[in-house]
């Protein structure tokens, strides 16, 4: 019979304020990064999703993503709808120490954070009604099935053993490969030279990188749902791949630009916390060095080719959730080890093959199911309402036009 | 208790459907574009 741990209970309510916090962290990272004539409007995308995915995922989210099975390891029925069944008590399923409300209210703010990382592909163009659809759908049709898929016990990729401690597939490649689709389908804003971001306030930026860092620990030792060990060592492996990516894309971008970067800090931070989230609780400190030194590399080129291709991309989500998440979901599959979670697998370096083609499998699963159902969701919700402002509002900017306000007085 | 907050939420997402674009920010662009006019008129 499940029994309530005081100790994890405590751990996993804080966290899930943590993780809460992130979202505000990203409205300001993202905020930051946009003309000033869009502010608002990038921070209201992360902030309207915070009250509207809260309210989706008690409906039906939750229990799409972590109700029963309904035969086929795709989708949670209906069981859990409106949390009917979800009470205080803990789950016979999920984190059996905690009660069952707390594991879906910290699902939930992974849930909330998922849709809002896309934004910043669509930043600076978005028509709001348009955004609103959108995010209701996405989280409905895509990000509900792949938790699904990957966390529930009787998801086909958790059954085909995959690997994914805090949601490098669910979380960061699903918005990732999602963004990509946004922002080639929307197309490149107006107005610039290139479609390279041109920030108002790096110091909003970085301060909303911190925030994203600090929630991070919730996001990551969090995702032990409890007060152990597991906790520690995630905790540990996050802030050293956070760290690692950190002064590698500084040291990347001075090399190559000739000045060491604060907004390269601030988004080489961020690239290495996405890394490591797959693998936080399955590899050692030392392995977390290398994640954060691979990502930092590989991320740079990716927004270094963002650019080349002229994919207008606002804030880079592809190159850093996009490529980051599935880095650290191959990563995972190279590092993991039995010895710092004996529920998880071994990788290929500790002489599992095979968990590095699951790895795989997973990687093109989530990445192309997203492709092709946020495609879908795009081209309906345009059949609705454009998804596109139009030229002389995107020109007044969307704060003013789309909001009636503005950021900063003259 | 269900139903009611399914429709509740169903409320909100036809208010959002029917909810006007940015027509209804057009007079705060023009009272700006006005503003701005002053100086280069004066």
């Amino acid at each position: 019979m499940p029994q309530i741990d005081t100790g994890d209970t405590a751990w996993v309510l804080t966290s899930s304020a943590l993780v809460m916090l992130m979202t505000p962290g990203l409205a300001l990272f993202y905020g930051g990064l946009v003309r000033r004539k869009n502010v608002l409007s990038t921070i209201m995308h992360s902030f309207f999703i915070l009250g509207l995915v809260s309210v989706t995922w008690v409906l039906w989210g939750y229990t799409l993503a972590f109700g029963p099975d309904t035969g086929l390891g795709l989708i949670g029925g209906l069981d859990w709808l409106a949390l009917e069944g979800v009470t205080g008590d803990p789950s016979d399923t999920y984190a059996t120490t905690i009660p069952h409300l707390l594991f879906m209210a910290f699902q939930m703010m992974f849930a909330i954070i998922t849709p809002a990382l896309i934004t910043g592909a669509f930043a600076e163009r978005k028509r709001f009604k348009a955004f609103v659809l959108f995010a209701v759908a996405w989280s409905t049709f895509v990000y509900a099935p792949i938790a699904h898929w990957v966390w529930s016990p009787d998801g086909w990729l958790f059954q085909l053993g995959v690997l994914d401690f805090a949601g490098g597939t669910v979380v960061h490649l699903s918005s990732g490969i999602a963004a990509l689709v946004a922002a080639l389908f929307i197309g490149r804003r107006t107005g610039l030279i290139e479609p390279a971001t041109e920030p108002h306030d790096v110091p909003m930026t970085v301060l909303g990188a911190g925030l994203l860092w600090f929630g991070w620990f919730g996001f990551n030792a969090g995702s032990a749902l409890g007060a152990n060990g597991l906790a520690a060592t995630a905790f540990v492996t996050t802030n050293t791949a956070a760290a690692m990516a950190a002064i590698t894309w500084v040291t990347i971008s001075w090399l190559h630009k000739g000045t060491p970067s604060v907004l390269g800090a601030a988004i080489g931070a961020v690239a290495g916390l996405v890394a490591i989230t797959p693998a936080a609780g399955f590899v050692t400190p030392a392995a977390s060095v290398l994640i954060g030194l691979g990502v930092g590399v590989v991320c740079y080129g990716a927004a270094q080719l963002r650019l080349r291709a002229r994919v207008d991309d606002a804030l880079d989500v592809f190159a850093v959730h996009g490529v980051g998440g599935a880095f650290g979901a191959i990563a995972t599959g190279l590092f993991a080890t039995t010895a710092v979670n004996a529920a998880g697998f071994d990788g290929l370096l500790n002489g599992s093959p095979g968990q590095l083609v699951i790895q795989l499998i997973a990687v093109a699963a989530v990445g192309l199911y997203s492709a092709v159902v946020t495609g879908t969701i795009l081209f309906l919700v345009n059949l609705v309402t454009p998804i596109r402002v139009a030229g002389d509002v995107e020109e007044t900017g969307l704060d003013l036009a789309q909001h009636g306000e503005v950021a900063y007085q003259p | 208790m269900v139903i009611a907050a399914l429709v509740s939420f169903g409320i909100l997402l036809v208010a959002w459907i029917m909810a006007p674009d940015e027509g209804a920010a057009r007079p705060a662009i023009a009272a700006q574009e006005n503003t701005e006019a002053i100086p280069l008129a004066a």
